[in-house]
């Protein structure tokens, strides 16, 4: 059975002349020439403000006193402000965080206090003189203690919190919601199964490291309207929670906007609203005033979004022949001190957590558990990277126990069209044994590389992913679309152009429609004032949703112009196309009318009155097959997700057996992009994403003390890849399998491209050492401690 | 930003540099390239009341062979170093040490006796001068002096130059050679040592052999030179000095390495690192720059 | 303190603190914001300018040390028409977010200057003080290695 969806986009056509094209981005000219403006870029005169932020020192700590006098009186200071000031709570799908702490500090680097002056440095200054007495409690660092029937409870008042409906928080314990899915009978299947793995993995946290730091510009005019320039993935979301969040200030929906203008990298980091809820308070506090805070390098580690630690306890049963039977998965998320937006990570964790596979009995347990660490939150691959390592190191493993080739074994398990999905509905149209035939071809699977250095092994691994968009289920995308005199386009969305190319593809697709060429369409980034409503710019999910949504303005401008031709000279809809931005007519091959000469003045009529006028249209669009209601014990019931994008990754590594260096000579990437609306800008995602995926394997990790204290927040101590550290061959291969509701059939591929990077490298590790390693990263020091310690045992 | 304020001195003589040192000594910072410098005040980690530039004063910034001394002035950046045919012909070392230095960008700025001022236990300048037993030349108040580089670091951060003093150059001591530096890191990219090695061999069996980032200072390995002193290179001899690397060595596990695994890396860099010494000194081996590990 | 800069070319008179990072001063003084704040510390590259051709980090040298010396940034290299390796960038698709294309554009048009046919290698080399946390790097180096071998052709 296939799932039917009500809106059939067009079908896919050879004769494309803007969708499947590389075409050159849009923004590249801006980017390359410094022209592109961030929003720290921005000029706001002599009267702009800056912001500083007193922080916690502590991970959990009652606050006694806060004296802001010292700071009131230091130079250049216009406002101190505490949470006395903005003693409200809010949040994106639950609402546990507060614009300043409430009476409790509960991670490190916590806002505390914020100090308005006239000059960075002297806010800077000022912050240091604001004192704080605290009455430090114990933190709880470990997710696992912090479920424990005795533990600390981090926020008593759990079970007061608003929060969305298909959570389900466990009140007076940490347990903020527990995502359960329960399919067939597990006990039985593991009583009868041939053979059973049961391991546990660990994932520590991991940071977005965005260059650009988290920026927020706002100012509350003497009209009352507060308008705030962000960067960010989610304008429309942010102004939205500004409103809730400030609305016992007064404020409406309309008198709040939100400008983004280019962000400098987002994967998942500035989503929803983090460091500028704090901004937007500043600027209430300081009528009259922009007032700017831009976060530090190490503010931007510390407190800002992280992506959460897992540990993950898995189960899997097999029969002989391969099949795979039942899989338990349960996952203790560190989600930390506030999980507003985490808390959704855990919960498509937990909906999708048998990885793509056809499972017919399954238990997953997904639990978002309160830490005295950072808030944990939204991350590129949005908990689906975190559980494939330890699922599909398991199922390498799993496949050398029953004698099974890994790449079979994954085959001949591997979810496709019509097998039932975890939740009771059905798998999309999906190319993941193409995907894995041509991975496995491009790095040769099955052929023993020899190293010719003595010092150094080879070894191959292969690692299958998916991931479906996790959002409300009515999570939603609008355009508007206007012709300009010489028949050029104006595209207003509000999705981000995060560096994915966004805009790019956004014109292609109106392109398309309507016979022009890419050149002549400008799409740029929104103004909630001017632009229509984007939920947010998450989920891989804008190609998909926004892009309908642009098609379908364009289908509406391309009826318009078909409208006034045929009022004009008769001819039948039906027979009317557009190409070489012109509207041409099949039974007519000498009509050929510019688009130039009637999309804004219209065209005159032999009476000489004229008919038309611009060209406007608009679309939207918000999938209706969908709904997040079922069963809190089973997970049974709903339709949760809209569908899943699928691939398969597969390397060659070289190790050093001494020092545990990994080389990684070459990497294949197959993601099923339903229809890659431009070929260049998937093979940028999939180059991208699996040098960023290989970075959590292989170096990256946030280190924290003994006390909460993150200890690496810099790229001296938290590395990131640099021109150095990539694979020396990256082989990106586009599977296109179309998606039936998908504009020409694409579906989204942004986030997936790092998600097998982790366990395809620990399984490659095994490959060439026999050493599996269970806990990410795969340091070098990990491997070469582990091979000494083998050799000693 | 960095919020600390502070006053700025360009002097344009070494006498004028002193005489600003001694005026202010205790809250005072010398300037070169500032790459640490500058990252340190902005982090607040230092707090002067005196920031002096020397970039000004005339003749800091020469790389000269006299006889067989190889001088190398103050304001002598890496990116110098790697471009100067020299240092490429008499002291190909210091390019294989200066190449793992961070980035050009960073290279381009820093000094090379900046470097050895900062002090810091991954230090990369200090295994390598060591090796090529360097004189470091200061002036102060009292006149000039010299110090051996063995005697140059005193502790984290810590050195033989007092607040008055600058250093105007450092002296190598040049004679037919081959060496290595052996730097681990954690990836492939920029990075500070997780512990490293400098070698170098001389004709008739003589051997040099320093390590960073495993004790407070770069340390210079007497005991394992002294049992490699006079003896051809060949597994047994290899051998014995690897099993002298954990007596010479005092690592801790900090966020970039353990104890343990510095000290097995110790171990095979000092062994990778004799054998590829010994390759140069005949003339053959990898080319200087090809990374061992 | 006064301070005289040069910056593409243009003299600026400039009354600056010691503690002005020169970072700060291009962006809030001069107004030329393509040098980007990414770390403050040396450690992102995305600030960096070039001073006498040559690339540096702006945010670790403070404003009074560029007395005397000619600041390029992006916006001076392609002022009149972008360049051969500009031209390069927008065409193989190179960046995404764009954040550290200015910097990026700089060290490699520090490096074509001094090798003009530069190795994979050279190019990774010279990019690698340079974070992308985008691309992978991959179509950056490519893009560069192709204005390496135009360069060949026009010599050759």
């Amino acid at each position: 059975m296939t799932t039917t969806y009500p809106f059939e986009a067009d079908s896919v056509d050879d004769a494309l002349t803007a969708v499947g094209t590389p075409a050159v981005r849009i923004d590249g000219l801006d980017k390359i020439s410094g022209a592109a403006q961030f929003v720290d870029d921005l000029d706001f005169g002599p009267d702009l403000l800056h912001g500083a932020v007193v922080e916690s020192p502590h991970a959990y700590a009652r606050i006694v006193s806060i004296d802001t006098s010292a700071a009131e009186a230091a130079p250049g200071v216009v406002k101190v402000i505490t949470g006395e000031d903005f003693p409200y709570n809010f949040g994106m799908y639950m609402e546990d965080r507060y614009i300043f702490a409430q009476h409790h500090v509960r991670f490190v680097g916590e806002q505390v206090a914020g100090v308005i002056a006239r000059t960075h440095r002297q806010a800077v200054r000022a912050a240091k003189l604001v004192e704080v007495e605290y009455e430090v409690l114990e933190p709880l660092l470990d997710p696992k203690e912090a479920v424990a029937e005795d533990a600390p409870l981090i926020h008593p008042n759990l079970g007061d919190y608003a929060h969305v409906p298909w959570f389900f928080p466990k009140a007076d314990t940490n347990i903020a919601h527990w995502r359960k899915i329960r399919k067939g009978d597990t006990e039985k299947a593991f009583a009868e199964a041939d053979y059973v793995l049961e391991d546990t993995y660990r994932v520590p946290r991991y940071a977005h490291c965005a260059i650009e730091p988290h920026v927020t510009v706002g100012k509350l005019d003497h009209a009352g309207r507060l308008t705030v320039w962000t960067a960010s993935q989610s304008p429309h979301t942010q102004r939205h929670l500004f409103a809730e969040a400030l609305a016992p200030l007064g404020f409406a929906h309309k008198d709040v906007r939100v400008i983004t203008p280019y962000v400098g990298g987002g994967f998942g980091g500035k989503a929803g609203v983090s460091m500028e809820i704090i901004g937007a308070a500043m600027a209430t506090a300081v009528k009259g005033h922009p007032v700017k805070l831009r976060f530090t390098r190490e503010q931007e580690f510390y407190n800002t979004y992280q992506r959460q630690g897992v540990v993950a306890e898995l189960k899997v049963g097999v029969m002989n022949n391969g099949t795979i039977t039942a899989v338990e998965h349960k996952l203790y998320w560190d989600a930390g001190a506030y999980v507003e937006y985490g808390a959704n990570v855990v919960n498509a964790a937990g909906l999708s957590a048998t990885g793509p596979y056809r499972v017919p009995n399954i238990s997953n347990d997904s639990l978002c558990v309160y830490t005295n660490l950072p808030p944990g939150g939204p991350y590129r691959g949005f908990g689906y990277s975190e559980f494939h390592f330890g699922l599909e190191s398991h199922m390498d493993r799993i496949a050398e126990a029953i004698g099974m080739d890994p790449v079979d074994f994954r085959r001949k398990n591997a979810i496709v069209e019509g097998d039932e999905l975890s939740y009771g509905g059905h798998m999309n149209p999906s190319g993941m044994i193409e995907a894995i035939d041509k991975t496995a071809a491009a790095i040769e699977w099955g052929v023993d590389e020899e190293s010719k250095n003595p010092n150094t092994i080879m070894g191959k691994g292969v690692a299958l992913f998916w991931k479906a968009p996790a959002m409300p289920p009515n999570a939603s995308s609008a355009s508007f679309l206007k012709f300009n005199e010489d028949g050029s386009v104006n595209v207003s969305v509000s999705g981000m152009e995060l560096g994915q190319g966004y805009l790019t593809v956004m014109a292609q697709i109106a392109a398309e429609i309507l016979g022009l060429p890419v050149e002549m369409v400008r799409v740029e980034t929104p103004d909630t004032d001017r632009n229509p409503y984007e939920w947010q710019t998450v989920a891989s999910h804008v190609t998909w949703s926004s892009g309908l949504a642009v098609e379908k303005a364009a289908i509406e401008a391309r009826a318009k112009i078909f409208e006034v031709i045929h009022e004009v000279y008769g001819f039948e809809d039906e027979t009317l196309y557009l190409e070489d931005q012109k509207v041409k007519c099949t039974t007519d091959p000498e009509f050929a009318k510019p688009l130039r000469e009637f999309v804004i003045d219209g065209i005159q009529t032999d009476d000489g009155t004229w008919r038309g006028g611009p060209i406007i249209a608009s679309g939207k669009f918000m999938p209706e097959f969908t709904n997040a209601n079922s069963d809190p014990e089973t997970g049974q019931g709903g339709h949760p997700n809209v569908h899943y994008t699928v691939g398969a990754c597969g390397v060659l590594i070289e190790i050093d057996k001494e020092t545990g260096r990994i080389w990684v000579r070459k990497a294949a990437l197959a993601v099923d992009a339903g229809k890659a609306i431009n070929p260049d800008l998937v093979k940028g995602q999939i180059t991208g994403g699996l040098v960023q995926g290989l970075a959590t394997v292989l170096y990256e990790d946030m280190r924290f003390d003994d006390d909460g204290r993150l200890m690496n927040p810099n790229f001296t101590d938290y590395k990131i890849p640099t021109s150095f550290d990539i694979p020396d061959e990256m082989i990106p291969i586009i599977v296109e399998v179309p998606q039936p509701d998908g504009p020409f059939g694409a579906r989204g591929v942004g986030e997936h491209t790092m998600i097998a990077a982790a366990p395809v490298i620990a399984n490659a590790v095994y490959n060439a050492l026999g050493v599996r390693i269970k806990s990410m990263p795969i340091t070098q020091e990990k491997i070469a401690l582990a091979v000494t310690d083998r050799h000693h045992n | 930003m960095i919020a600390h304020e502070f006053a700025y001195e360009r002097p344009t003589t070494l006498e004028e540099a002193t005489r600003v040192l001694t005026e202010h000594s205790g809250s005072v910072r010398l300037l070169a390239g500032g790459t640490d410098l500058v990252a340190w005040l902005r982090d607040d980690a230092v707090a002067p009341d005196l920031v002096v530039d020397i970039k000004a004063i005339p003749g800091l910034d020469t790389i000269e062979l006299d006889g067989d001394e190889l001088h190398v002035g103050s304001l002598v950046t890496f990116t110098d170093l790697i471009e100067s045919e020299v240092v490429a012909e008499h002291a190909p070392l210091l390019i294989e040490m200066a190449e793992t230095v961070a980035s050009p960008g960073i290279r381009n700025r820093a000094t090379m006796v900046g470097n050895i001022c900062s002090a810091v236990p991954s230090c990369d300048a200090g295994p390598v001068l060591m090796a090529y037993d360097t004189t470091v030349h200061l002036i102060g108040p009292g006149g000039a002096r010299s110090v051996s580089i063995d005697d140059w670091f005193i502790g984290l951060r810590e050195t033989a130059c007092s607040d008055d003093e600058v250093v105007t150059h450092l002296t190598l001591a040049l004679r037919p050679h081959g060496g290595v530096y052996v730097k681990l890191m954690r990836y492939g990219g920029e990075d500070l040592a997780q512990a490293a090695v400098g070698i170098v061999e001389y004709p008739g069996h003589e051997y040099r052999v320093a390590f960073g980032a495993v004790a407070p200072t770069p340390i210079r390995a007497h005991r394992i030179e002294e049992v490699l002193r006079g003896k051809p290179l060949g597994e047994e001899v290899i051998a014995d000095a690897v099993a002298l690397v954990r007596d010479e060595i005092s690592p801790i596990t900090d966020m970039r390495a353990t104890a343990e695994y510095r000290a097995r890396m110790c171990e095979v860099m000092l062994e990778r690192g004799l054998a590829a010494s010994h390759e140069r000194l005949e003339g053959a081996g990898p080319a200087y720059g090809t990374r061992l590990i | 303190m006064e301070l005289s800069l040069n910056v593409n070319n243009e003299e600026w008179a400039l009354d600056v603190a010691p503690a002005d990072v020169l970072l700060d001063v291009l962006r809030e003084r001069v107004g030329t914001k393509s040098p980007k704040i990414g770390c403050e510390r040396g450690d992102c590259g995305s600030c960096t300018i070039l001073i006498d051709g040559r690339s540096v980090r702006s945010c670790l040298v403070l404003a009074v040390e560029a007395e005397g010396h000619e600041i390029t940034t992006v916006e001076g290299i392609g002022a009149d028409h972008l360049s051969e390796l500009q031209n390069l960038f927008i065409s193989n698709n190179s960046f995404q977010c764009g954040f550290c294309a200015p910097g990026i554009v700089l060290s490699a048009t520090e490096l074509l200057a001094r090798n003009p046919s530069p190795s994979r290698h050279d190019v990774q080399e010279a990019l690698s003080g340079n974070l992308c946390r985008c691309t992978g790097y991959e179509p950056i180096i490519e893009a560069v290695l192709a204005a390496g071998e135009r360069n060949e052709e026009v010599s050759a």
